[in-house]
């Protein structure tokens, strides 16, 4: 038997890391999605009161055992092989213990075993972009820790084992503008970096990557923070840039015998650099639902570079895999979408941008080299009612159904013998569907590719020859709006796709000059009102 | 001390719309909104009027301070400051009424509406009123197979529900944040431990587009179970669910 209490409290002291905890800040940020979630206490109560074991400490081993059972065998296996029944609906996998090798680790690069408090982390804080949820709030430090032990006698680990090396951090490189400059230049240097991570760093490096199981592994999109495994703090970069990720291509940049081998020093800049991408415009912000169009006075932009489109202001939107109907799709890749759309008199236009890491061309030779399986058209689709509800009273989400119609306006990118499509659907239910013609109902759309990012634009006239098929723009109406994407590449095609749940478009109908006219009469009429009253009363008193 | 009437009404409005506040921003979680405010204290204009003018000697008495500020020529300096201020005010307030809203209009949904008495599920006829967990009195009669059918269920979930219920129950899956509503949080009290396992097997086997209007069923994302699940595995994720929670499920004894 192990002393667990010391152990306990070397973590405790040990581990504490300030970046730990940004991984809370981000969720919180994103956390109070529209209603409001009872935090985590009820089920904290619900489970003390389940598992708090009357009598005094049974034997920790096995109770360690069937929590690990009960909350982990799931997905990590009974065995911790990694193959428990959700395993195989789960991209990336759940880790296999067996192997010893793990992600996230501040020990020196040249060895598999983590410290105790990086295992300890990951379980406690979760790992964002993944199904590994953060365990703090059901178990408590001392499970946590007992579980850390009995991960590692998986692996054929001494419980107690310690690596032989740390990552050295030399002296921290404060992220100044110059840093993040130096930092850029290294990223780039002989494809460093950009080989995998794409120029952009979104995660679009040309390259077929398995992980070391053969397991599709996507170099990460450095631009969005939230699904990093540890934190996009310059410190857990630095450090992942070190040890390098273990089970994946992610190699370290500490190591010399590495020709692309980095400084102390460079990795600093490097890490402020990456740290930098975190672009603020397009995250998710979940008090904002609506897309709010704004009008322009002469012609709307037709191509995504048009600089009119910055007069617009994008939403962004979770994607989630559809998972209703049909086949369904469990490893999505697109995670994010952003809408903004512009309108005039006659038209409106809308621009629809998300993060691809991969352009995918049926046909192509490249292309069908770093897609998963069989390669399809990349594509996206934008959803609309056809009668624009007055009460609460919408279509079904999921392309409506027998009593409210749909109109769904699909852009497709082409393969090498056919380019880019443009299509229009009418629904009613998923069994219910009439195949129109878009260009004859004036639906109109192109996209680009570059960098890592889909950039798609998509325009109509406010008004058509055909209400009783087409959705009739009104301005200032709140109208229902839905999005999916389809990532070809991750045999993604028909119903296997990522999709929004209803969200809302606005035509922001200018104010004018209603309201101050309104204040004006409102403002004249109460003194009006005033001088009556005090002639009366006057009058009234010199009688 | 007496409070002049018309500070009493005052005061009292003043109170109440506090109230409001505070009852929706901290107890309820969720801040009023304006339109819902607006019509609410409409009606309470409307009652302390009627309160406050019942007789003509209170009338008299709720107008008396105004009165004198018109009719006084001693107070002469506070009522034209008084009567530049409030045309301004009401100016200011029509102005902020008629600029257009660009807040998302309101989407009230009943979580748990009624269920029907009878649905149809896998081409046949279930009666709500009676029916039960067939899997239940396992957990009497034999604990060692209701270990087993409560593992098997565990397994329907984690293959199918925990994308969006999250896969410690609550609520909060990788992708509940994409949604709208969110998904169930089981660990909660007011789910689960609320409801009969047939509420849940009608819930679980009809999804969003199974509830009834009041429930919002177009807005769901809670999939059609009866597509992709058979009977008995939907009873048998059910058992997981209050095995895991801890929650035991209404019956109806204790109606
Ligand atoms: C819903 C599935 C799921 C459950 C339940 C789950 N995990 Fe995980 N876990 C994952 C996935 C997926 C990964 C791999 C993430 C990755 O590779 O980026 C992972 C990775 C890990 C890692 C590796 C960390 C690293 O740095 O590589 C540890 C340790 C871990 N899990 C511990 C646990 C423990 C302990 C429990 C139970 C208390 C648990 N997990 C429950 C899905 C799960
Ligand atoms: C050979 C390909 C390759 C190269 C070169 C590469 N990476 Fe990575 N990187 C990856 C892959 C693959 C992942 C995702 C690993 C996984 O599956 O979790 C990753 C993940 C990351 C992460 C995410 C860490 C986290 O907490 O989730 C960061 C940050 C990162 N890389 C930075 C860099 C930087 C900076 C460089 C250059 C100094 C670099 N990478 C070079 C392939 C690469
Ligand atoms: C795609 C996301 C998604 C998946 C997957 C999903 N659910 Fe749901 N579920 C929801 C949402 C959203 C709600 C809340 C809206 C509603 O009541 O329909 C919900 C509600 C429920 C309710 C109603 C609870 C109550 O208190 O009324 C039950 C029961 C339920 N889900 C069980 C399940 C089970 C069991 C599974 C797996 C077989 C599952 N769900 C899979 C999204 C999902």
């Amino acid at each position: 038997m192990y002393s667990a209490t010391k152990k306990v409290s070397a973590i405790e002291s040990g581990g504490r890391d300030r970046a730990m905890f940004k991984r809370d800040t981000l969720l919180g940020e994103a956390a109070p999605v529209r209603g409001h979630h009872a935090p985590g206490l009820v089920m904290l109560i619900a489970t003390l009161g389940a598992s708090v074991p009357s009598i005094a400490q049974p034997d920790a081993v096995s109770r360690t055992v069937e929590i690990y059972a009960q909350r982990c065998s799931g997905c990590h296996g009974q065995e911790g092989d990694g193959l428990g029944p959700a395993a195989e609906r789960l991209n990336p996998p759940p880790r296999d213990f067996t192997l010893g090798m793990y992600k996230i680790k501040s020990s020196g690069f040249d060895e598999y075993l983590p410290n105790d408090e990086d295992l300890l982390r990951m379980i406690r804080d979760g790992m964002p972009g993944t199904a590994m949820p953060a365990w703090g709030d059901v178990l408590s430090d001392q499970e946590m820790a007992d579980l850390v032990r009995h991960i590692k006698t998986l692996a054929g680990y001494e419980a107690d084992e310690k690596p032989s090396q740390q990552v050295e951090y030399g002296t921290q490189v404060l992220g100044s503008a110059d840093s993040i400059r130096i930092g850029r230049e290294l990223f780039l240097e002989r494809d460093r970096c950009s080989e995998c991570h794409g120029k952009d760093g979104k995660g679009d490096g040309l390259k077929s990557l398995k992980d070391d199981n053969g397991e599709r592994t996507w170099p990460r999109n450095l631009t969005k923070p939230w699904t990093f495994r540890a934190s996009n703090d310059p410190r857990d970069i630095y450090t992942r840039i070190s040890a390098g990720i273990a089970g994946t291509q992610m190699p370290s940049f500490a190591d010399p015998a590495s020709d692309k081998v980095l400084s102390s020093e460079e990795r600093w800049h490097v890490a402020n650099y990456v740290s930098s991408l975190a672009k603020t415009d397009n995250v998710v912000r979940p008090d904002n639902t609506v897309v709010k169009a704004a009008k322009l006075v002469g012609r709307l932009p037709d191509s995504a570079d048009d600089p009119a489109w910055e007069q617009a202001e994008p939403s962004t939107f979770f994607l989630v895999p559809q998972m209703l109907a049909k086949k369904r799709l469990f490893k999505p890749t697109n995670d994010t979408i952003s809408v903004s759309a512009l309108y005039n008199e006659q038209e409106i236009a809308f621009l629809l941008e998300w993060d691809d890491r991969t352009q995918s061309i049926p046909g192509d030779e490249n292309a069908e080299k770093i897609a998963d399986g069989q390669i399809f058209e990349d594509s996206v689709a934008l959803q609309l009612p056809l009668d624009i509800p007055s009460g609460t009273e919408k279509p079904y989400f999921g392309m409506g159904d027998p009593t409210h119609a749909v109109n769904i306006w699909q852009w497709t990118s082409g393969t090498t013998d056919e380019p880019e499509q443009t299509s229009l659907i009418n629904a009613r239910g998923i069994k219910d569907i009439e195949r129109r013609d878009a260009a004859g109902a004036g639906v109109q759309a192109t996209g680009t590719y570059q960098d890592g990012t889909w950039r798609v634009v998509i325009n109509r006239a406010l008004a058509t020859a055909n209400p009783r098929q087409d959705i009739q723009f009104l301005e200032g109406r709140f109208i229902p709006l839905a999005l999916a994407a389809w990532d070809g590449s991750n045999g993604e095609t028909q119903s296997r796709h990522t999709m929004t749940s209803w969200y809302w478009l606005l035509l922001k109908s200018p104010a004018g000059s209603r309201p101050l006219i309104v204040a004006l009469i409102v403002i004249l009429a109460i003194i009006g009102a005033e001088f009556w009253w005090m002639r009366s009363a006057s009058r009234r008193r010199r009688q | 001390m007496k409070i002049p009437r018309l500070l009493q009404v005052v005061l009292i409005f003043v109170g109440i719309y506090v109230a409001f506040k505070v009852v929706f921003g901290f107890v309820l979680g969720q801040p009023i909104p304006s339109s819902l405010l607006t019509m609410y204290m409409f009606f309470v204009v409307a009652g302390l009027f009627m309160v406050f003018t019942f007789t003509d000697e209170s009338t008299r008495e709720l107008v008396a301070p105004i009165k004198a500020l018109v009719e006084d020529p001693a107070r002469k300096p506070v009522r034209n400051v008084v009567f530049i201020v409030v045309p301004l005010l009401a100016g200011a307030y029509a102005f902020n009424v008629m600029l257009p809203d660009f807040d998302a209009p309101l989407e009230l949904r009943s979580i748990h509406p009624a269920p029907p008495s009878t649905v149809k599920i896998y081409d046949q006829r279930y009666d709500l009123s009676t029916l039960e967990n067939p899997l239940r009195k396992f957990q009497k009669d034999d604990p060692q197979k209701f270990r087993l059918l409560v593992a098997e269920g565990a397994e329907v979930y984690i293959r199918n529900c925990h994308y969006c219920h999250g896969d410690k129950l609550d609520g909060n899956g990788p992708y509940a944040q994409g949604l709208n509503p969110i998904p169930l949080n089981f660990q909660d009290i007011g789910t689960i431990a609320q409801l009969q396992e047939s509420f849940l097997f009608w819930r679980i086997a009809t999804g969003g587009p199974g509830l009834p209007d009041e429930g919002a069923p177009w807005l769901s994302a809670m999939p059609v179970w009866e597509n992709f699940l058979s009977e008995d595995e939907i009873w048998k994720v059910i058992l997981f669910l209050y095995d895991y929670t801890g929650h035991r499920p209404r019956t109806w004894e204790q109606e």
